[in-house]
């Protein structure tokens, strides 16, 4: 993958120096390529570094990841969408920039990621001043406190959205847009003409109504923002695991344990518990499973410990949307792994190396 | 001419700023957590502790040379006692709706460290003038604690004080405030900003 797209550049480079629009192309390309590869100096001693990732490169591929799933929030839900994305960007990179100032440290770019994921995962009908309250509690109380970027224990978008969740309620769960219908979507409308509907989620558990499979798989259904296209996300997922930035432990775990769980328990008591093709559909799972469970930071570190890891979310997602007054248990899942996920390293080490005496 | 701030008033100041138990000492913060969701409560909360941490002060500085070293513990606590049920039973008696709400916390004053540190670590080795303003001190520098994220809490939760309505009539009430979770984050950022205030004069002290 990583291979491909060199050539492309390499291609789209050279093409560029030949054409007469060279000054115009040039400053664009270098920096799509130092976004991608960085500086292609190599080192001259020991030891040699075959391929240049680090923090930078690493958080751009997940925010070009995120792109198609912010584009068809867009088509589903309007222009507001774009606000709403937008505003997440300049309070969350404004919370970012004051601890940067004060700390005398860099910006990173894990920041640009929160600010990216934040938004996706909130309801259409979100007030602007609510967004901006969210990203910046998250910013600061996931992220920031713990001592900034790689040093925080939760994921920071999750936190910024429990804390709007847990605050306002209502407007977390009973206001839902549907998309907008028709070829050109919601490319032409600012924003939804206010038709309030339950997420299939919702429906299900108030009155066991489910929403097809077909619509829920293209996203055109009620929903967060950016989690409506199950399609579009597992192509990003596809496209992050296969450039290596997104692990595929985590997932497979994740929605592997999901899928056994509640086949399992739906077999037994299937008014409670949804199928499992359902489960994979709804919600945010998908769009949590690879863009949040995944977060390097917060999730567990060793291999064996990630397999665990997701295996627990999966098992505790289900509980937590069958057994709970919360529809929503990724969310909470994932938050509530996060604490763990040191534990579950430690356990892993001790198990499997011991101390030379 | 030189001035010098007597002792009296030093001990006074020190258990507002310097020795405050909220944010300098860290006790107390169970009963903070607890009460603080609205005005009301915390400012029936600081009374009873102000109450009882003066009174008890007093008696055993007026004590301190009778009560037998080994058994002084089990002394100060019986001390403590006698004002918190006095003062429960007051509550109780007149304030029912209150009592209702931290009735709890109110009996578990007895418990609470900032009664008996200053009992144990300042009254019974100072006489009783002293012993009462370091009391007054630090009971008012937990009140203040107090009132201060009560007072947060119930503005962003409710949009009032004391049950007047202060911000307008649409805001809607941050239910996380009104939770624990809401107590947590308040008094961690009060005691982020406090000690941040604070720090060149810790590293000083210290």
């Amino acid at each position: 993958m990583i291979a491909i797209l060199r050539k492309i550049l390499t291609k789209t480079g050279t093409t560029i120096e030949k054409s007469p629009f060279k000054k115009l192309l040039k400053p664009g390309f270098d920096a799509a390529d130092s976004l991608f590869f960085g500086r292609p100096d190599v080192t001259s001693g020991f030891p040699h570094s075959r391929d240049y990732i680090d923090i930078k490169r690493f958080f751009i591929t997940v925010v070009i990841a995120l792109f198609p799933c912010s584009v068809a929030s867009i088509y589903f839900f309007g222009w507001r969408a774009l606000a709403v994305i937008a505003t997440s960007y300049v309070f969350g990179l404004a919370a970012e920039m004051v601890f940067a100032i004060v700390r005398k440290e860099e910006v990173t770019e894990g920041a640009f990621v929160t600010c990216m994921i934040f938004p996706l995962i909130l309801p259409p009908t979100i007030p602007l001043w609510m967004v901006a309250l969210g990203i910046v509690f998250g910013i600061v109380f996931g992220k920031e406190v713990f001592g900034g970027t790689g040093k925080n224990i939760f994921n920071p978008a999750m936190v910024g959205r429990i804390f709007i969740a847990v605050t306002f309620p209502s407007t977390m769960t009973t206001q839902w847009l549907d998309p907008i219908e028709g070829a050109i979507g919601g490319f032409a409308s600012y924003t939804v003409d206010a038709v309030t509907s339950a997420t299939p989620l919702i429906k299900y558990y108030g009155t066991g109504e489910m929403a097809g499979y077909k619509e829920l798989f293209f996203g055109n259904v009620s929903g967060s923002l950016g989690e409506t296209s199950k399609l579009l996300i597992i192509i990003s997922g596809i496209f992050l695991m296969a450039t290596r930035v997104g692990n595929w432990r985590i997932p497979t775990a994740y929605l592997g344990s999901v899928v056994i769980f509640s086949f399992i328990m739906n077999l037994f008591s299937p008014g409670m518990f949804a199928p499992p093709l359902f489960q994979l559909l709804t919600g945010g799972l998908l769009f949590g499973a690879i863009f949040m469970a995944t977060d390097p930071v917060s999730a567990a570190i060793t291999d064996t410990g990630k397999g665990v890891y997701g295996i627990l979310l999966g098992i505790l997602t289900v509980l937590i949307r069958e057994l709970t007054g919360y529809v929503e248990g990724v969310m909470f899942a994932i938050i509530f792994m996060n604490i763990f996920a040191p534990l579950i390293d430690e356990i892993v080490i001790l198990l499997r190396y011991k101390k030379i005496k | 001419m030189k001035l010098v701030q007597t002792r009296g008033f030093k001990t006074l100041v020190e258990g507002l700023w310097a020795n405050n138990p909220t944010f300098r000492m860290m006790l107390g913060i169970c009963s903070t957590l607890a009460v603080t969701n609205s005005v009301r409560n915390s400012l029936a909360m600081s009374i009873a502790v102000v109450f009882v941490i003066t009174l008890s002060s007093l008696t055993v500085s007026l004590m301190r040379n009778i009560i037998p070293r080994r058994v002084r513990m089990a002394v100060y606590t019986l001390i403590i006692a006698t004002y918190v049920i006095f003062v429960d039973q007051y509550l109780r008696a007149y304030f029912p709706d209150i009592s209702e709400q931290i009735g709890p916390y109110v009996g578990l004053i007895i418990t609470n460290c900032i009664v008996m540190g200053r009992c144990e670590s300042f009254a019974s080795g100072n006489n009783l003038w002293l012993s009462v303003l370091d009391a007054v001190g630090v009971g008012v520098g937990y009140a203040i604690s107090l009132l201060f994220i009560a007072v947060i809490r119930e503005v962003l939760g409710f949009g009032t004080i004391l049950g007047y309505q202060v911000l307008w009539d649409s805001w809607e009430g941050w239910v996380i405030m009104v939770m624990s979770p809401g107590a947590f984050i308040v008094l961690g950022v009060f005691i982020w900003i406090l000690r941040a205030i604070a720090k060149p004069q810790m590293t000083k002290s210290m």
